[in-house]
C-alpha cells in the first residue's frame, strides 16, 4: 500500500511532463493516469482502517488515507476522466493536457496528506497549474483572470506560512494534529490560508469570476475538484481537532447563505453555476463527518453542469427564455439540476439527506434555507423551453463525458440506500416545490443586480484582513471558553451586513 | 524586538498589495510580503542558537533549527516561480494596458453587468 500510494503521488509528475515529449500520445497517457487515480480510489475503499504513515521523521511527510479521501479522490478522478473525454476531439495542444495531469495529481496530493507543508507544496503547486489553464487561450480576459487568482491564492499562502511555522514551534512538527494546542494566531492564519484556497464566505468571492471566465473544461475542473484541494484540509482538521469543529460548521452554514443569496439573482448561467459552487462547499464543511460523499456527488453534478452550460446557445437566462434548446441536452441539464436540487433517484438526494441528518441543532434553519435557494435558482434551468431541433453540432466526447457524470451520480445512490424512506423522500420534494412556487411568483420577474463590487481585485485583497480579524476573534473566543458557538454567529451576521 | 520588523515587514508589503495601482508594483510588494515570511522561518529556526547544525565532536547545544529553514527553501523556489509567471502573465498584458493601472486593465476585461 505504502509503495502504491507513493508511485501513484508521482507517476501524474513523471506523466505529465513526458506528456510534453510525446504529444501525439497526450491524450491516452492523460486518460492513463485518471484511470490510474480511479482503481486507487476503489482500493482506498476496500481498506478496512485508516491507513496512515511518515516518510523520515515526525517532522517529515504524514500521510493519512481513509474513505474521507477515498470520496475526495474518486471525485477527482471521475471529473478528470469526463474532462478528457469532453477535450478528446478538440484541438487541445499538449501543453493542455500537461497542465490538466499535474492539476490532477497536485489535487491527489492534497488529498492525503495531513501535515501543513506538504499540504503548501501541493496547493501552490494546484495554483500554477490552475493559472496556466486558465490563461490557456492566451486572451488579455484570461491572462487577468488567471493573475487575479495567482495573486489571491498567493497571498492567502503567504499567511498561510505564517501560521504553519507558528504550529511548529509550539509543536515541533507540522502535522494536522499540532492545531490543537497552537496559538490561536496560528489557526487563524492558516484557516484564512484555506479559506481563501477553497473559495469559502467572503474571501472566496474571487470564484465567481475566475470560474465563470473560464474555458468549459476548465471551470469544470475548477468547480469540480480543485476547490475541493482547499476544502478538504478543513474537513480533516476538523475531524482530527474537535476544538476546530464548530468553527468550521459556522463557515459552512454562513458560506451556503451567501452563495446562494447571490445565485438567485444572478441572470448569467455560468456566473450562477459558480455561486452555487460556493454556497455547495458550504453543505460540504457544514457536516464535516460525511462532507466526503457531498463533496462526491458535488463534484459530479457540477461539472456536468458546467459542460453543459458551455454548449447552451447563450450565457444569459433571458435570452435563453426564448431559445429552444435541443431535447437531450435540456434532459441532462435538468437531471444534473434535480440531483443538485436533492429530488430522490440521484444521489444529491442522499448526500443532501446524510449532511441535514448530521447537523447541529443551529446550523439547521441556515441549511435548509440553503437547500430551498438551491430549488429556486436550479427552477431557472429547469423551466427552460425545449424542443426537438435535431440539429446536433455537440460532439461525442460531450456526451460521454456526460453519461459518466449522470451515470456516476445515479450508481453513488448506492452509497447511502437508507436514505430512501418515506419522511426523507417527502421533505426535499417540499423543499423544491417551494422553490419552484418562490421562483415563478417572485424570482422569474426579479430585476434585483448584486453589486459586484466585492469582486473588485483590490477589495479581495482587503476583504482578506478583515477575515483575519474575524478568524483572529473566533479564535481566542475559542482559547477563553468564552463564547457560545451562538453567540459568535450572531456577530458573524452583524459583520456580514456591514459587508455587503 | 527582530519579530516586530519582520512583521513590519510583512504588513507593508500587504498594504502595498492593497494600495499600489501599478501591477508591477504589487508583485514586487508580494514580493517584499514574502520576503517577511521568509525571515520570519529564519528567525524561529534561529530560537535555539546560531550554529550550523553539522555532526561533529566538539557538541553545542545552541544550534539552529534545520528544519523551518529547509521547508523555507522549497517556498522560497515556489515564491520564485510563481513571481516569474506572474512577470510573463504581465508581460502580456503590457502590449494591450501600457500603463498597467490595475482599475484600467479590470474595466477592459471584466464582462459588463448584463
Amino acid at each position: 500500500m505504502k509503495a502504491l500510494t507513493i508511485i501513484w503521488i508521482a507517476l501524474p509528475l513523471f506523466i505529465g511532463f513526458s506528456i510534453y515529449l510525446l504529444p501525439r500520445i497526450a491524450r491516452y497517457l492523460a486518460l492513463g493516469v485518471a484511470i490510474f487515480s480511479l482503481g486507487y480510489a476503489l482500493i482506498i475503499f476496500n481498506l478496512t482502517s485508516t491507513f496512515e504513515f511518515k516518510l523520515l521523521d515526525n517532522f517529515g511527510v504524514i500521510l493519512v488515507i481513509d474513505n474521507l479521501s477515498g470520496f475526495f479522490i474518486l471525485t477527482n478522478a471521475l471529473v478528470t476522466l469526463a474532462v478528457l473525454f469532453y477535450c478528446w476531439q478538440s484541438d487541445k495542444t499538449a501543453f493542455f493536457y500537461t497542465q490538466i495531469i499535474i492539476l490532477h495529481g497536485s489535487v491527489n496530493a492534497t488529498f492525503i496528506c495531513a501535515d501543513f507543508i506538504s499540504l503548501y507544496v501541493a496547493l501552490e503547486v494546484i495554483s500554477i497549474a490552475a493559472f496556466l489553464l486558465i490563461a490557456y487561450p492566451r486572451s488579455d480576459r484570461s491572462i487577468w483572470v488567471a493573475l487575479r487568482y495567482l495573486f489571491v491564492s498567493n497571498t492567502a499562502m503567504l499567511f498561510y506560512l505564517v501560521g504553519a511555522v507558528l504550529v511548529y514551534q509550539s509543536h515541533h512538527s507540522f502535522s494536522f494534529v499540532g492545531l490543537r494546542g497552537s496559538p490561536p494566531e496560528a489557526m487563524a492564519l492558516i484557516f484564512l490560508g484555506l479559506l481563501a484556497k477553497g473559495g469559502i464566505f467572503v474571501s472566496g468571492l474571487w470564484l465567481p469570476l475566475t470560474h465563470s471566465e473560464s474555458e468549459t473544461p476548465v471551470s469544470a475542473m475548477l468547480s469540480g475538484v480543485v476547490v475541493k484541494a482547499g476544502v478538504y484540509p478543513l474537513v480533516r482538521c476538523a475531524l482530527m481537532v474537535s476544538e476546530v469543529d464548530p468553527i468550521v460548521r459556522i463557515f459552512g452554514a454562513t458560506t451556503s447563505l451567501l452563495g446562494v443569496g447571490y445565485a438567485v439573482f444572478e441572470k448569467d448561467s455560468k456566473r450562477m453555476l459558480a455561486f452555487h459552487t460556493v454556497s455547495q462547499l458550504g453543505f460540504i464543511l457544514a457536516a464535516p463527518e460525511v462532507g466526503g460523499f457531498y463533496a462526491l456527488t458535488h463534484g459530479l453534478v457540477k461539472s456536468s453542469l458546467f459542460l453543459i452550460a458551455g454548449i447552451l446557445p447563450s450565457r444569459n437566462l433571458k435570452e435563453l427564455k426564448h431559445m429552444a434548446i435541443d431535447t437531450p441536452i435540456w434532459i441532462a441539464l435538468v437531471m444534473a439540476s434535480f440531483s443538485i436540487s436533492g429530488f430522490p433517484l440521484l444521489s444529491g438526494f442522499g448526500a443532501k439527506v446524510l449532511t441535514m441528518k448530521n447537523l447541529l441543532p443551529w446550523q439547521v434553519i441556515a441549511m435548509n434555507i440553503a437547500a430551498l435557494g438551491t430549488a429556486i435558482s436550479f427552477a431557472k434551468f429547469i423551466f427552460l423551453p425545449h424542443a426537438r431541433t435535431g440539429e446536433s453540432h455537440v460532439k461525442a466526447g460531450f456526451w460521454s463525458a456526460i453519461t459518466l457524470l449522470l451515470g456516476g451520480l445515479i450508481i453513488a445512490n448506492g452509497i447511502y440506500y437508507e436514505a430512501y424512506s418515506v419522511n426523507n423522500i417527502i421533505k426535499p420534494l417540499i423543499t423544491i416545490f417551494l422553490g419552484w412556487l418562490a421562483y415563478h411568483l417572485f424570482f422569474q420577474k426579479a430585476i434585483i443586480q448584486l453589486s459586484r463590487t466585492a469582486e473588485e481585485f483590490n477589495h479581495l485583497i482587503g476583504v482578506m484582513s478583515l477575515v483575519l480579524i474575524l478568524l483572529f476573534w473566533l479564535f481566542f473566543g475559542l482559547g477563553n471558553g468564552l463564547q457560545t458557538t451562538a453567540n459568535s454567529y450572531l456577530s458573524f451576521q452583524i459583520l456580514f451586513h456591514h459587508i455587503l | 524586538m527582530l519579530e516586530a520588523f519582520i512583521f513590519a515587514t510583512i504588513l507593508s508589503g500587504f498594504f502595498g498589495l492593497v494600495f499600489k495601482e501599478n501591477l508591477m508594483m504589487k508583485i514586487i510588494s508580494m514580493d517584499v510580503m514574502s520576503t517577511g515570511v521568509i525571515a520570519y522561518y529564519v528567525l524561529i529556526s534561529s530560537r535555539n542558537g546560531l550554529f550550523t547544525p553539522i555532526f561533529s565532536d566538539n557538541t553545542t547545544n545552541n544550534y539552529a533549527d534545520p528544519v523551518p529553514q529547509a521547508v523555507i527553501l522549497t517556498a522560497i523556489v515556489i515564491g520564485l516561480s510563481i513571481q516569474a509567471l506572474m512577470l510573463v502573465g504581465v508581460m502580456k498584458l503590457a502590449q494591450n494596458n501600457p500603463t498597467l493601472e490595475t482599475k484600467e486593465i479590470e474595466k477592459n476585461n471584466t464582462p459588463m453587468k448584463s
